[in-house]
C-alpha cells in the first residue's frame, strides 16, 4: 500500500474513532463503570489512538513527500539569512551562483522547471549541505509540491451536476491539523478526567439556584461530558478531513452544536444557558453568510469539491482547479461558470438576436467570448461574494469582529471545554477554513480579512487589559490572537497564519488548562481573589509562565525563543511587507506590533495577579492546592510543546514552518515580477510571503515585535510585579478609557440597543397587536358565541330536554307497566291465554281501523 | 285410480322425490336413536354423546346445506326442485332449504357451545341432546310443512323438548317452575290452535294449505263464504294464529317467555330464542302466504307463458309444481270435498283472495306492532340479563313479523317485492342467530365464572376481559340496529320492505322502537364499561377456548355488517322459489 491509499484510511479511522466512542457512551452511558466513569476511558483512548494514527500518517506523509529546504523560520541561523538573500530575486535561477533558489522552482515557477534547474538543484543540494547533510535527499531533484490526496468514501446523492460526497482532501495542512487537534484533545481528555471528577457523584451546583433558593442538586454528568467531547473531536476532525465545502459545512454545524452542548453543560445556570444560546445564535449569523457563499459557488461552479474528482472515468475539476487552473499557472482566474452566470443578460441577448438555427449554439458562449467577458470583469464580483460569504462563516466561528461577542461568554462551560474550544477545535475551524479556502479569495477579500483581523486584534487585546476574570482575560486573548491569524492570512502570510494557528493551539490550551487548575483550586474565577498562588501550586504556576512567555513571543531575538516568537514574528514581518507594498495600509502593521505589546501586558498582568505577590483573599489561599497529577501532567506536556513546537528538528529540514510551507496551496505565491493586485481595487498588492524572510524586512520586524513585547512585559512588571506603578491610580487617571474597556467597548450594549431591543420592541408590538386587536376580536367573537350558546343551552335544558325527559319518563313508566301483568303466576298466564284469544277476536273486529293506522290499506279496498 | 296405482304413486313420490330431500331429518332421527341406544347400553357415561350429536348434526347439515351439494342455492334448487313431498304434507323449496340450513348450522354451533360451557354434563348429555335434536327435527318439519296437520305436529314436536329443556336444571326451583309454566302455557295454546285447525278443516274441507287457499278463493268467488262458514274460517284462523304467536312469543302470548328465559339456562335460552324463533318465523311465512295465495293453476295445456315468466328462475319448477298441484287433490290424505271441480275456477285472474290477505296482513301487522313495542318497553328496568334478552327476543319477534305483513300487502301487485320482503325475514333470522348466540354464549361463560346473571354484576367487566366486552358491545349495537354491524343491514332490509309496501304506520312504530331499544342495550354497555367493579364479585375468568368461541361468533356480526351482499343474494334466491 502506498501513502495515497493508507493515509486516508488512517486519518479516516482517527476521525471515526471519536464517533464510535460517542455512540458507545450514548448507548451505554451511565452504566459504564461506576457513575459512568469508564466513559472517560473510552473517549480518551479513542482520541489517543486517533493521535497515534494521525502521527503515523504524518510520518508516512513526510516520508512520501519530502520537505523543501527550510525557510529559516526564526532566522536563528545567520548563515541561512545569507541564503535567503538569494532566495527570491527572480532571474537568479540561471546565474548559478551557488545559492540556487530552488524554492522558487517549487513555489514560484511551479512545474515549468527547465533542465538547468535540475543542475542548479544539484548544486544547491550540495550547498544546502552546510546546514544539514540529511537534507540531501530533498535536494537530489527539483522539489514539487505534493499533490493532495483526493477521494470519496461514499456519495450521498447527486442532484443534477451537484454531487454531495463523504470524501477527503488530504494535504500537508490536513495531516498537520489532525496531529495537532488529536494531540491537544488527548491532553485535554486526560486533564478533564481530573477536572470533571466532581461529576462522578451527585453534584450540587451553587451557581444554579432553584426556585426555592436552594442550590441545585442533580446527578453527575461525567459520562455525558465525555460523550460531548468525543462528538466535538469527531466533528472537528471531520471538518479537517472533508473533501468538499458542503461536508465542511455539515461538520462546521456539528462543531457549532457541540460547542452549544458543552458551553451549556451547566445548563441549569442562567449564565451558561444564555452563553450557549449566544454562541449558537451569533454563529448562525455568520453561517448565514457562509450559506450565501456556498450558494454563489454552487450556482456558478456546480461543484462543492475542493480537489479534482474522477467520476465515471472523467475528471471533474474541483473549486481550486476552476479558480486557479493549472494551465493558467495556478493564477487566480474567474471561472467560466461565474463569467457566464454574470453575463447571463448578454447570452440571452445573443440567443434572441441569433438566427433560430444558431440559437442553441449561441446559448453556449465560445471560449473567446468568455475570455472577453472575463477581461471586462464579468463574474469577478461573484468570486468576491463567494469569498466574503465563506469568510463570514469564519468570522462567526473564529469570533472575529463584529461577531466576537460570544467567545468570552463561552467560558461558562467547564474549563477543559474552554481549552478545547479556544485552541484546537471551534475557533480553529474558522481560521482553518480561511486557510483551506485561501485560493478562492481575491485580494479585495483578503483586504477585508486583514482589517477584520486587525480590528479584532486590537479591540480584544484592549478589553483583556481590564478584565479580572481569569478565563475572560484568556478568552479575549484568544480573540485577539485569532485576529492575528486572520490578519496574517489577509496580508498574504498564509504560512504565518497557519503557523500561528498551530502554535497558539498549544499555548492557549496550556493557558486555559492552567487557569482551570487555578479555578479548580480556588473555586473562583476572579483574579482579585487570588495572588501568591505559585507557592501553593508550582506546577501550574510555572507551566502557565511558559504559556505566557509563549503567547507574548518571548525569545532571544535571532537565537531561540518560545513557539509564539516564531509565528508572531512572521506575522509582524508579513504585515510590515504589506505596508511596504501598500503604503496606504500601515494599520495592519500597527495593530500587529501594538497588539504584541498589549498581549504581553495583559498576560503578565494575569500571571502576576494570580501567582505572584501577596494573597488577596486568605480564605481562598488557604484552601488552594496543587491539582492532581492527571491534571498537571498534561500541562507539562503542553508546556513542552508550547516551547518547542516551532523549533526545527536538528540535523533535518523537519520543522513546523517547513511543513506548512509544503502545505501552502499551489500557486499561492506571486510569480517572478508578477504583482498580485485586485481588480476592484487595482492599487492593492498582496506581497509574496517569501519576501518577508528578507533581512530588510525580517530583522526590523523581529526587533519591533520583540521590543513591543518587552515593553508590554516591563509595564506589567512595573504595575503588578514590583508595584512601581499603581494600577488604581492609572485607572483613576484614565477613568473614561477604563470604563470603556471595562464595558468591552460596549459591544454587548450596542448589539442590545441595535439588534436585541428593536427586535424585542417589534415582537412586543406585534404581540400586543395580536393580543389586543386580533385576540380581542376573536375573544369577543367567542364571547358572543358563548352567550348565544348559553341562551341556546337554557332553551335546550328547559324546552328541548324537558320535552325529551318528559317523553322518556313516559316511555319508562309505560315500559314498567307491563311488568305488573308479568306477575309470574301460572293461573294468571292461563287466564291470559283465554283473554288473549278473546282479545284477538275483539281485535279482529277493529282490524280494519288498526290496519289502516299501520298503513295496510290496499287490501281493504 | 286403482289401489295398486295409488300405492305405486305413493312409493314413487316418497322414494324418488321425498326421501332425498328428507335426508337431514332422517340423519338426525338416526342420531337420536343411536344416542338413546348409548343411553340404554352404557351404565357409566364413559362416552360423551355430545360428539355423536355433533357428528350427526354435521352430517345432517351436509345433506341440508346447499353449499355442500351444489355451488349455490340456485344450483341446489335446480337439482332438487321445488316440490311437495310426502304427498303434499311437506314442501321442499328455497325457504325450507334456507331455514333448515340455518337450523342445522345453529345446531352444530350450539353443540360446540354446550360442550364449551359444560351444560349439560356427561350424565345428562344423552337426554339433553336427544331433546335438542328431536326439537330440531320438529323445527325442520315446521319450516317445511305444507299442511296444517304437519304444522301442528312440527310445533308440538319442537315444543315438547323445549318444555323439558327449560326444566333441565333439575336442582333449581326456578327452572322447574319455568318448565311447568312453559308446558301449561304451551298446552293451552296448542289446544286453542288445534281447535282452530279443526274449524278450518271443517269449513274448507282440507288441511292442505294450497287446497285451503283454493277453497277459500272459490267460496269468496261464488259468495258462499258467509254466515257460519265465514265465522268458522275467521275464528279458526285467529285460533291458529294463537299457536303461532305462542311460538313466536308475540303479544299477548308472550307471558311464558321472560319467566322461562330467566329460569332456564343460557344455553337453552339460545336454543329457544334462535332455533325456535326462526322456525316460528318460517311457519308464519308458510301459513300467512299459504292461506292467501292461490297455488299455481293446473294448466289446461302445456306451459303457461304468464307463469313461466314468474318462475323463470327454475325451468323445471313450473312442471313439477303444476304436477304437484294437479296431484294434490288426489293424493291428499285428508278428504278433499270438491277440489277438482273448483280447480279451473281458481285459475281465474280475479284476485278473490284479497280480503283474506288483507285480514292476515292486518292481523300480523297489528300483533307485530304490539309485540315490538311491548318487548322493547318492558326491557326497561330489567335487572337480569337473561330477562332483558327475553324481552329483547320479544321485540325482535315483532321486527321479524313485520315484513310478512308487508309481503302480503304487496303480493298481488308486485310479487317480486313480496319475495324480497320474505327474503328480509330470512336474512333477519340469520343475523339474529349470530347476535343471540354471541350474547347467550357470553352470558353462559360469564355465569360459569361469576355465578351471576345480574346486569349489576357485569359492572366494570371491560377491565377483566376487554375483548369479550368489546365483542358484546358490538353485538348489542348490532341488536340495536346501528351501522356498521349485521343488525343494521337486517333491520334496514325489514324497513325497506315496509317502506316499499307503504306501511308507513308500521315503519314509524318500528323506527320508534329502534330508538327506544337503544337505551336498554346501551345501559348494559355503560355498566360494563364505565361503572366501577363490584367488590363482592367473584374474579372474572373466561378460558381461552370459550373466549375464542365468543370472538368467532362475533365475527359474522361484524363481517355481515360490511359484506352482506353474498348472504342477500342467497336469501333472495331462497325467497324466489316460493311459488306465488
Amino acid at each position: 500500500m502506498d501513502a495515497n491509499t493508507i493515509i486516508p484510511i488512517l486519518l479516516g479511522a482517527a476521525w471515526l474513532l471519536p464517533l464510535a466512542s460517542f455512540v458507545t457512551i450514548v448507548l451505554a452511558g451511565p452504566r459504564m463503570g461506576k457513575a459512568g466513569s469508564a466513559a472517560a476511558g473510552v473517549a480518551t483512548s479513542a482520541i489517543l489512538i486517533g493521535f497515534v494514527l494521525s502521527a503515523t500518517s504524518l510520518m508516512i506523509w513526510l516520508v512520501a513527500n519530502p520537505l523543501p529546504e527550510p525557510h529559516h523560520p526564526g532566522g536563528h541561523h545567520e548563515a541561512e539569512h545569507h541564503d535567503a538573500e538569494h532566495d527570491i530575486p527572480a532571474g537568479e535561477h540561471a546565474t548559478g551562483n551557488g545559492s540556487t533558489p530552488f524554492h522558487a522552482v517549487a513555489f514560484l515557477a511551479d512545474d515549468s522547471a527547465d533542465p538547468s534547474d535540475d543542475a542548479h538543484a544539484d548544486a544547491d543540494g550540495a550547498e544546502a549541505g552546510h546546514q544539514n547533510d540529511a537534507g540531501d535527499h530533498a535536494a537530489a531533484e527539483a522539489y514539487t509540491a505534493p499533490t493532495p490526496i483526493v477521494g470519496t468514501w461514499y456519495s450521498l446523492g447527486e442532484f443534477g451536476s451537484l454531487r454531495i460526497d463523504i470524501g477527503y482532501y488530504i494535504d500537508t495542512l490536513t495531516v498537520v491539523m489532525f496531529t495537532m487537534v488529536t494531540l491537544i484533545a488527548s491532553c485535554i481528555h486526560f486533564y478533564a478526567i481530573g477536572y470533571m471528577h466532581d461529576e462522578l457523584h451527585d453534584y450540587t451546583d451553587p451557581l444554579a439556584p432553584t426556585a426555592d433558593g436552594q442550590p441545585l442538586h442533580r446527578p453527575g454528568r461525567f459520562h455525558r461530558f465525555f460523550q460531548y467531547l468525543s462528538l466535538f473531536c469527531f466533528s472537528m476532525l471531520g471538518l479537517v478531513y472533508a473533501g468538499n465545502i458542503a461536508m465542511v459545512f455539515v461538520f462546521w454545524e456539528l462543531v457549532g452544536i457541540c460547542s452549544y452542548f458543552l458551553i451549556g453543560f451547566y445548563f441549569e445556570r442562567h449564565s451558561a444557558s444564555t452563553a450557549a444560546n449566544k454562541a449558537f445564535i451569533v454563529n448562525r449569523v455568520g453561517d448565514f453568510g457562509f450559506i450565501i457563499g456556498l450558494m454563489a459557488l454552487w450556482a456558478s461552479l456546480g461543484t462543492f469539491a475542493f480537489g479534482d474528482q474522477v467520476v465515471d472515468g472523467q475528471t471533474q475539476p474541483g473549486i481550486f482547479s476552476l479558480v486557479r487552473p493549472a494551465d493558467h499557472s495556478h493564477k487566480l482566474i474567474v471561472p467560466a461558470g461565474m463569467v457566464t452566470a454574470a453575463a447571463a443578460d448578454e447570452i440571452n441577448e445573443a440567443v434572441l438576436s441569433a438566427p433560430p438555427t444558431e440559437a442553441a449554439a449561441s446559448a453556449q458562449p465560445s471560449a473567446a467570448a468568455i475570455d472577453q467577458w472575463r477581461s471586462e470583469g464579468y463574474g469577478y464580483w461573484l468570486l468576491v461574494i463567494a469569498g466574503l460569504g465563506v469568510f463570514c462563516g469564519c468570522v462567526g466561528k473564529s469570533a472575529q469582529f463584529p461577531l466576537h461577542v460570544w467567545l468570552p461568554d463561552a467560558m461558562e462551560g467547564p474549563t477543559p471545554v474552554s481549552a478545547l474550544v479556544h485552541s484546537a477545535t471551534m475557533v480553529a475551524a474558522g481560521v482553518y477554513l480561511v486557510g483551506r479556502f485561501y485560493p478562492v479569495f481575491t485580494p479585495e477579500v483578503l483586504l477585508v480579512i486583514t482589517y477584520v483581523g486587525a480590528v479584532t486584534l486590537f479591540i480584544a487585546a484592549t478589553i483583556a487589559i481590564t478584565a479580572t476574570d481569569i478565563k475572560r482575560v484568556l478568552a479575549y486573548s484568544t480573540v485577539s490572537q485569532l485576529g492575528y491569524m486572520m490578519l496574517a492570512l489577509g496580508v498574504g502570510g498564509w504560512v504565518a497564519g497557519m503557523f500561528h494557528l498551530v502554535t497558539h493551539a498549544f499555548f492557549k490550551s496550556l493557558l486555559f488548562m492552567c487557569s482551570g487548575s487555578v479555578i479548580h483550586a480556588c473555586h473562583t474565577n476572579e483574579m482579585t481573589e487570588m495572588g501568591g498562588l505559585r507557592k501553593k501550586m508550582p506546577w501550574t504556576a510555572y507551566t502557565m509562565l511558559v504559556g505566557c512567555l509563549a503567547i507574548i513571543g518571548a525569545a532571544i531575538p535571532f537565537v531561540v525563543g518560545f513557539s509564539g516568537y516564531y509565528s508572531k514574528d512572521s506575522i509582524v514581518a508579513q504585515s510590515l511587507l504589506f505596508w511596504q507594498a501598500n503604503p496606504s495600509h500601515p494599520w495592519p502593521f500597527y495593530a500587529a506590533a501594538g497588539g504584541a505589546a498589549i498581549t504581553a501586558f495583559y498576560m503578565f498582568r494575569l500571571w502576576f495577579m494570580t501567582f505572584a505577590g501577596e494573597p488577596r483573599n486568605h480564605h481562598v489561599y488557604e484552601h488552594a492546592h496543587e491539582s492532581p497529577k492527571v491534571m498537571y501532567m498534561p500541562l507539562v506536556v503542553l508546556a513542552v510543546f508550547a516551547t518547542i513546537v516551532a523549533w526545527p528538528v536538528p540535523l533535518t529540514n523537519l520543522s513546523l514552518n517547513n511543513m506548512l510551507e509544503q502545505a501552502r496551496p499551489t500557486g499561492m505565491l506571486p510569480g517572478d515580477g508578477e504583482v498580485w493586485s485586485g481588480v476592484l481595487m487595482d492599487n492593492l498588492v498582496i506581497p509574496n510571503e517569501l519576501l518577508s524572510h528578507e533581512l530588510d524586512i525580517h530583522v526590523p520586524a523581529t526587533l519591533i515585535a520583540s521590543g513591543t513585547a518587552m515593553l508590554g512585559l516591563l509595564l506589567a512588571v512595573a504595575f503588578y510585579g514590583v508595584g512601581a506603578l499603581d494600577p488604581n491610580e492609572v485607572r483613576q487617571r484614565f477613568k473614561l478609557i477604563y470604563w470603556w474597556l471595562w464595558n468591552k467597548w460596549m459591544f454587548d450594549e450596542l448589539y442590545d440597543a441595535v439588534f436585541v431591543r428593536p427586535v424585542h420592541f417589534v415582537s412586543r408590538t406585534i404581540a400586543n397587536i395580536d393580543r389586543t386587536l386580533i385576540d380581542g376580536l376573536i375573544n369577543n367573537l367567542a364571547l358572543g358565541v358563548r352567550r348565544i350558546a348559553d341562551i341556546d343551552g337554557l332553551i335546550d335544558k328547559y324546552v328541548v330536554d324537558g320535552l325529551v325527559n318528559r317523553t322518556a319518563s313516559c316511555i319508562y313508566s309505560s315500559g314498567l307497566a307491563p311488568r305488573r301483568v308479568q306477575n309470574g303466576r301460572l293461573q294468571t298466564y292461563v287466564v291470559w291465554i283465554v283473554a288473549g284469544t278473546a282479545a284477538i277476536f275483539v281485535l279482529s273486529e277493529y282490524l280494519g281501523w288498526l290496519s289502516w293506522g299501520l298503513g295496510i290499506t290496499t287490501a281493504f279496498k | 285410480m286403482t289401489f295398486p296405482e295409488l300405492v305405486n304413486s305413493f312409493f314413487a313420490n316418497t322414494l324418488d322425490l321425498s326421501i332425498p330431500v328428507f335426508m337431514p331429518e332422517i340423519v338426525l332421527s338416526g342420531t337420536i336413536v343411536l344416542m338413546l341406544l348409548v343411553r340404554i347400553f352404557q351404565r357409566e357415561p364413559r362416552f360423551d354423546v355430545a360428539w355423536l350429536a355433533l357428528i350427526g348434526s354435521a352430517v345432517a347439515l351436509y345433506y341440508a346445506c346447499p353449499l355442500f351439494g351444489a355451488p349455490d342455492l340456485k344450483q341446489f334448487m335446480q337439482d332438487h326442485p321445488t316440490a311437495e313431498t310426502f304427498t303434499g304434507l311437506l314442501i321442499h323449496d328455497g325457504i325450507s332449504a334456507h331455514f333448515r340450513t340455518l337450523l342445522l348450522v345453529f345446531l352444530v354451533l350450539f353443540i360446540i357451545f354446550t360442550k364449551l360451557s359444560g351444560i349439560p354434563d356427561r350424565i345428562d348429555a344423552p337426554d339433553f341432546f336427544t331433546l335438542v335434536l328431536g326439537g330440531v327435527v320438529g323445527m325442520c318439519l315446521m319450516v317445511a310443512s305444507n299442511h296444517l296437520f304437519m304444522m301442528f305436529l312440527g310445533i308440538e314436536m319442537a315444543s315438547l323438548p323445549s318444555y323439558v329443556l327449560s326444566g333441565h336444571l333439575k336442582g333449581r326451583r326456578k327452572s322447574s317452575e319455568a318448565a311447568i309454566k312453559y308446558a301449561v302455557f304451551g298446552a293451552g295454546t296448542a289446544g286453542v290452535m288445534l281447535y282452530g285447525i279443526s274449524l278450518i278443516a271443517g269449513a274448507t274441507g282440507s288441511l292442505h294449505l294450497p287446497t285451503i287457499a283454493t277453497q277459500l278463493s272459490t267460496m269468496l268467488g261464488d259468495g258462499t263464504l258467509v254466515g257460519g262458514r265465514l265465522a268458522a274460517v275467521i275464528l279458526g284462523g285467529l285460533m291458529l294464529s294463537v299457536g303461532i304467536a305462542f311460538k313466536l312469543s308475540a303479544v299477548p302470548f308472550h307471558f311464558w317467555c321472560p319467566d322461562v328465559f330467566e329460569g332456564a339456562s343460557a344455553e337453552v335460552n339460545a336454543y329457544l330464542s334462535i332455533a325456535s324463533k326462526a322456525a316460528a318465523a318460517a311457519i308464519l311465512v308458510r301459513v300467512a302466504f299459504g292461506f292467501s295465495h292461490l297455488p299455481p293453476p293446473v294448466p289446461e295445456t302445456e306451459p303457461v307463458a304468464a307463469h313461466a315468466v314468474e318462475v323463470a328462475d327454475a325451468p323445471k319448477l313450473l312442471l313439477v309444481s303444476t304436477a304437484a298441484a294437479k296431484k294434490a287433490p288426489d293424493s291428499n290424505l285428508m278428504l278433499v270435498a270438491d277440489g277438482d271441480a273448483n280447480g279451473a275456477e281458481a285459475a281465474k285472474p280475479a284476485d278473490t283472495l284479497a280480503p283474506v290477505r288483507g285480514f292476515i296482513a292486518g292481523l300480523i301487522g297489528v300483533i307485530a306492532a304490539l309485540t315490538c313495542t311491548f318487548g322493547n318497553l318492558a326491557a326497561y328496568g330489567q335487572t337480569n340479563i337473561k330477562r332483558l334478552m327475553a324481552y329483547s327476543a320479544i321485540g325482535h319477534a315483532g321486527y321479524m313479523m313485520m315484513p310478512v305483513s308487508a309481503g302480503l300487502v304487496m303480493l298481488a301487485d308486485s310479487p317480486t317485492d313480496a319475495k324480497t320482503a320474505v327474503a328480509s325475514v330470512a336474512f333477519y333470522a340469520i343475523v339474529y342467530l349470530f347476535m343471540n348466540l354471541m350474547a347467550f354464549s357470553l352470558i353462559a361463560f360469564i355465569r360459569n365464572s361469576i355465578r351471576s346473571e345480574e346486569i349489576a354484576d357485569y359492572a366494570g367487566l371491560i377491565r377483566s376481559c376487554p375483548i369479550l366486552v368489546v365483542c358484546f358491545t358490538m353485538t348489542l349495537i348490532s341488536l340495536i340496529g346501528l351501522p356498521f354491524f349485521a343488525g343494521f343491514v337486517a333491520k334496514f332490509a325489514v324497513f325497506a320492505s315496509l317502506a316499499q309496501a307503504g306501511l308507513y304506520g308500521l315503519l314509524v312504530v318500528a323506527g320508534l322502537n329502534t330508538a327506544v331499544s337503544l337505551f336498554y342495550y346501551i345501559r348494559v354497555v355503560k355498566v360494563m364499561c364505565i361503572d366501577p367493579e363490584p367488590e363482592s364479585r367473584l374474579p372474572v375468568y373466561v378460558p381461552f377456548l370459550p373466549s375464542m368461541y365468543v370472538v368467532a361468533v362475533t365475527v359474522p356480526v361484524v363481517v355481515l355488517g360490511l359484506w352482506w351482499n353474498e348472504l342477500n343474494e342467497w336469501v333472495q334466491m331462497a325467497a324466489n322459489t316460493l311459488v306465488f
